[in-house]
């Protein structure tokens, strides 16, 4: 088998959102017996990447975001019996837990970063909307999380990203997370304001953004 | 029979209405409540906002329903409500309505995606619009303003709904600058959203929300390329930021933000107003600058 030509394939299913193909390319690859982190490294992840190039240049907006994230998602639900079985995980970036702030039901934002940041090799734990501070913070603790990532879509609701801070503090926990704001009204300075320690302006960034902090973390 | 919105903007600029939300959370209004019960629970503060934006110089408000669709109700529990609630929005309204002026239904997305992305179906998405459509209508509104819209799908999903009352309907979508030009969340572009909502029976289009008063002048600008009808622009007072005391303050000042209005109107804008962030007190420095406004009639 044409391992070059393969991981290209791969790349250009997740580019194009191709979830069948993504998924059959990867059955391929497990029954070739391929070392299967391999495989996502040089043929899903350039994929993932280069999408966020696309949506970085004004060519690629939300429709084929999701699209290519449920690739990825195909893609990595083919690889998983196989990874788990030879006892190899893929390397994942870091665990994130995610949610929409209390008081604010809008998650178009939220699932799109949480997708993004899955198919980026992160281990992503999705809380929802309307996530009270409590629950952002016993869930990080649970499945020992690396980062809590919180979305407010309002101006009314941004405010509780900085009172989740508080909480984290107030608990003696805020060095052990790394909390990245989001959202419409959210900026670098509200992020610098609320004490938490990054904002990104779009799914895109926020990956980017999280991979940088966890290769400083590491 | 009163003449129509539309005649007015062909012999001068009309004002709309600024923000709503802002003034409703400045009256107490507290997170994650339903804005439009507020039609039913506190309709007298509802219609103080209406009365001051009137007052201000506004030819026409937006009424209290912009959550209004059954869809986004139901992430409040109230669908059930929703003829109810849109009927009590458009009522309110028209009771603060001064003799000359007009009132305009607001509709807003419904928060949640068309297939592939979600799981609604466009036949889904029209009966809730239409059904949200018709209570404006018999609550007493002139015309219909589908806002805020970041799906061209959704909003012509939202436009077939409301053409089945006969009143005119007034479409904006929200559009961001990226690289290549203005396109909306979903990719749409100016041209493309412009043209199809055209062909689908709107009587005015344009642009509302995500840019300041500056930034618009551009969008209006290339929006003026693409279609012969009125145009709308509705700007955000810049970008929201909590100051010290924890309040919400927005980065375009009021001076700021009207200075660029002129601009607005020599770009082609014929229908003006303001969206997140903007007050009576921007809508009344605005009407000041219209000749032929309410303000300066």
């Amino acid at each position: 088998m044409n391992k070059d030509g393969l991981y290209a394939d791969m790349k250009q299913a997740i580019v194009e959102g191709d979830g069948a193909k993504a998924g059959r390319l990867a059955g391929e690859a497990v029954r070739a017996g391929l070392a299967l982190p391999e495989v996502v490294e040089k043929g899903y992840v350039p994929g993932i990447q280069k999408v966020g190039e696309l949506w970085e240049a004004g060519e690629y907006f939300l429709p084929e975001l999701i699209a290519s994230a449920e690739a990825m998602k195909a893609a990595m639900a083919a690889l998983e019996p196989g990874l788990r079985q030879s006892g190899v995980r893929a390397a994942t970036c870091g665990k994130v837990v995610i949610g929409t702030i209390e008081g604010d039901i809008h998650d178009i934002g939220k699932n799109l970063v949480a997708a993004m940041l899955q198919a980026g090799g992160f281990e992503v734990h999705d809380l929802g909307a309307d996530v009270k501070l409590e629950r952002f913070i016993d869930k990080a603790e649970a499945v020992g999380a690396d980062f809590i990532c919180v979305s407010a879509l309002l101006t009314t609701t941004m405010v509780n990203q900085k009172r989740l801070v508080a909480l984290l503090r107030e608990r003696n926990l805020r060095d052990k997370y790394t909390v990245l704001v989001g959202g419409a009204p959210a900026s670098r300075k509200w992020a610098e304001e609320a004490g938490a320690d990054g904002y990104a302006e779009n799914a895109v960034a926020a990956v980017k953004l999280a991979k940088d902090l966890a290769s400083r973390r590491a | 029979m009163r003449p129509a919105l539309l005649d007015l903007a062909r012999q001068r600029t009309v004002l709309l209405d600024g923000g709503l939300g802002t003034e409703l959370m400045a009256l107490g209004m507290s997170l994650g409540e339903c804005p439009e019960a507020w039609n039913v629970l506190r309709p007298d503060d509802v219609k103080s906002i209406h009365r001051a934006y009137f007052e201000a110089g506004a030819d026409a408000v937006s009424t209290n329903s912009f959550g209004g669709s059954r869809i986004k109700l139901a992430s409040h529990g109230l669908e059930a409500r929703a003829a109810e609630l849109n009927r009590a929005a458009a009522r309110l309204a028209r009771e603060a309505a001064p003799p000359g002026t007009w009132v305009a239904g607001s509709i807003g997305p419904t928060g949640k995606f068309l297939k592939p992305q979600g799981e609604f179906t466009e036949a889904e998405f029209e009966s809730a619009f239409a059904a949200q459509s018709s209570a404006l209508a018999e609550g007493g509104a002139d015309v219909l303003i589908i806002e805020t819209q970041y799906d061209l799908r959704e909003a012509l999903c939202a436009l077939r709904g409301a053409r089945l009352t006969s009143l005119p309907v007034f479409v904006t979508m929200t559009f961001n600058a990226v690289p290549r030009g203005y396109f909306t969340l979903m990719g749409d572009s100016v041209a493309r959203a412009l043209k199809e909502l055209e062909k689908e029976g709107a009587s005015a289009v344009g642009a509302n929300c995500s840019l300041n008063s500056e930034q618009m002048v551009g969008l209006v600008a290339a929006m003026r390329g693409e279609t012969g009808l009125p145009l709308i622009a509705q700007a955000n007072a810049g970008q929201p930021a909590v100051g010290e005391d924890g309040r919400v303050v927005y980065s375009q000042s009021l001076a700021d933000y009207v200075r660029f209005v002129p601009g607005l109107i020599r770009a082609g804008a014929g229908i003006v107003g303001g969206c997140c962030g903007t007050s009576p007190a921007f809508i009344k420095a605005m009407a000041e600058l219209i000749p032929g406004s309410r303000r300066r009639a």
